[in-house]
């Protein structure tokens, strides 16, 4: 089979709110699919649905085939489903919590206790096995969530915001562990608003925003479609406003974004900037600590396409426009 | 449905039981509205009027299966929503019933456990005598569960919290103990009284559990039972329909 999920027409009505309009989406089997929006996009609602939580007002998903409403119990026994909260019982201890989820899916005791060691040691936390949840770490929680939607060996692994509001150490260790699951043959499903993370971990990703899919591509593929948004970036040993207005003076910056200790020149020309900055620099005595030319990222992507900001980058930093000396005006 | 699949769907409703009975059982608001309020209610019946406890002990079974068995499932089931760990069961490949029985099951167990608490204090305290065994084992496990499902009929109402689901639930458990021969016997309640008492579950139950410990009955034990099946099964389903509704909702 070469989905694994086959979403149609899928759509959630709140009242009168559309939360999910019509969306209709493929993921093939082994491959980790993103579903990329901002918060309310309908991202959460999707995998609700989708995992048979909560039921469609209209169309519907097949998982493996199976149809999520009519045959759910099939469709069910192949997924394993990680929501945008660590749903873990915290009165209960992280065997428990494993071994439960094992009897869920009808696993026999050796089965479910095989599983759970093996999962708990995968997941570095056996030694603390019989701990009550309410005692760990929100990271912790986060992996034994992981670990109970991987109990029954599934074939899709749902992940709703799995690293969202966790440190920088957890959310490395979940991201490994996912890239180590689809390696080793599992589908995933992730919903994120985070860009890096879509982009370093994804084979496609489908950018959903006010509950339509705007596009469905690769992470590359995407960013090509805004192949002219090319930028400079330089730091320089101070920074200070009048240097973010004189950078926007040079010839060839469209736009300037003062980001951090860092300035973000747009251009269309990105080796003629170069030189001006570097001349810029060496007029006026500046020491350049870093310098480089960057290509459009999923970001500017995901902007244009979510329309997130009315105009272009005027929503991070400070931005300044150029004063006519560029070779055009600002684009999105 | 199939054997093998009829048995894997018996032991996910054990499963869910013995974990509904592991967390909740001692949790507060189990305790104060299971075990304290029968009781207070119960001696603040008893206490300054001259009557023969013996024969008010029914009663307190019949009060302590009624609360303690419809509590479990207002207690867990909204806390887990909000915890979301309740979509756990919604995504798992089980049937809907087969969560909804499980969670009756810690019910029916704990509303079981507590009211033999006041039959032992009947029979060993105030020389109260088992009659007729048959009706009172079938009184108080009939009535525990389905007191127990009328308790996640409830639960299954929209609700973020225990307390939100416990008011209207009381709202409908203290005016039933007026109208089910709890405090005035049905035969001296006026015809209309008694038409009342016949619809109220709880009626059957202390009707049931009377007999059980030598009382009289006013309606047959087989219309006790028949009532009693009828509204266990009527709670199940409109819990199983509310949850539906929800799934739709939300």
């Amino acid at each position: 089979m070469e989905y694994v999920v086959e979403a149609s027409d899928l759509t959630k009505f709140y009242g009168d709110f559309c939360a999910v309009d019509h969306i209709s989406f493929k993921v093939k089997k082994g491959e980790i699919f993103g579903f990329l929006g901002p918060n309310g996009a309908g991202k959460t609602t999707t995998v609700r649905m989708l995992t048979g939580v909560s039921i469609p007002t209209d169309g519907g998903a097949k998982i493996m085939g199976f149809d999520i409403q009519k045959q759910s119990v099939e469709a069910k026994e192949l997924m394993g489903i990680v929501p945008d909260i660590s749903n873990v019982y915290t009165e209960m201890s992280a065997w428990d919590n494993l071994t439960f989820t094992g009897q869920l899916y009808g696993m026999s005791k050796g089965d479910r206790e095989e599983r759970a060691k093996e999962l708990l040691q995968m997941f570095k936390l056996y030694d603390r096995r019989h701990e009550k949840l309410d005692g760990y770490s929100r990271g912790m929680r986060r992996r034994i969530c992981i670990a109970m939607a991987l109990i029954n060996r599934s074939s899709i692994l749902f992940l709703d915001e799995p690293t969202s509001g966790l440190d920088v150490q957890s959310v490395i260790t979940i991201r490994d562990l996912i890239r180590k699951l689809n390696h080793d043959g599992l589908t995933v499903f992730i919903t994120t608003h985070n860009m890096e993370e879509a982009s370093q971990m994804c084979d496609r990703i489908a950018i959903i925003n006010h509950g339509r899919i705007a596009v469905i591509d690769t992470p590359e593929k995407l960013k090509r479609t805004t192949e002219g948004l090319q930028s400079v970036e330089v730091s320089f040993e101070t920074t200070s406003q009048r240097i973010s207005e004189d950078l926007m003076g040079l010839e060839g910056v469209e736009e300037a974004q003062k980001q951090g200790d860092k300035f973000r020149l747009y251009t269309d020309d990105p080796p003629n900037v170069l030189s001006e900055v570097w001349d810029y620099s060496r007029k006026n005595d500046l020491r350049i600590i870093t310098m480089s030319t960057l290509g459009p990222s999923l970001e500017d992507v995901f902007i244009k396409l979510t329309g997130i900001r009315e105009e272009p980058r005027k929503g991070g930093g400070e931005k300044m426009r150029g004063q006519g000396r560029g070779k055009g005006g600002p684009r999105r | 449905m199939r054997l093998d699949r009829l048995t894997r769907e018996l032991k996910v409703v054990w499963a869910i039981a013995v974990k509904d009975m592991k967390i909740y059982y001692l949790r507060t608001p189990s305790l104060m509205f299971g075990i304290l309020f029968p009781f207070s209610m119960f001696l603040s019946f008893v206490i300054g009027r001259s009557m023969i406890i013996s024969r008010a002990i029914p009663v307190l079974v019949a009060q302590t299966v009624f609360f303690a068995s419809s509590t479990i499932g207002p207690v867990s089931i909204p806390l887990e929503r909000r915890m979301q760990t309740f979509d756990r069961f919604l995504s798992a490949p089980v049937s809907l019933l087969t969560v909804l029985v499980g969670k009756t099951i810690a019910g029916f167990l704990y509303g079981i456990g507590i009211s033999l608490i006041p039959v032992a204090i009947g029979i060993v305290f105030f020389s109260s005598q088992v009659t007729h065994l048959v009706a009172l084992a079938i009184g108080i496990a009939l009535s525990a569960f389905g007191f127990a499902a009328m308790g996640i009929m409830f639960a299954s109402l929209p609700g973020q919290g225990p307390g939100e689901v416990m008011m209207p639930l009381n709202f409908v458990r203290i005016p039933l103990l007026f109208v089910s021969g709890v405090y005035v016997p049905v035969k001296d309640l006026p015809s209309w009284g008694q038409i009342a008492s016949a619809a109220s579950p709880l009626t059957h139950t202390i009707e049931l559990i009377r007999l059980g410990m030598g009382g009289e009955n006013f309606f047959e034990p087989a219309l006790n039972v028949i009532i009693l099946t009828f509204y266990a099964m009527a709670f199940l389903l409109a819990g199983m329909r509310f949850h539906i509704m929800n799934k739709k909702r939300e």
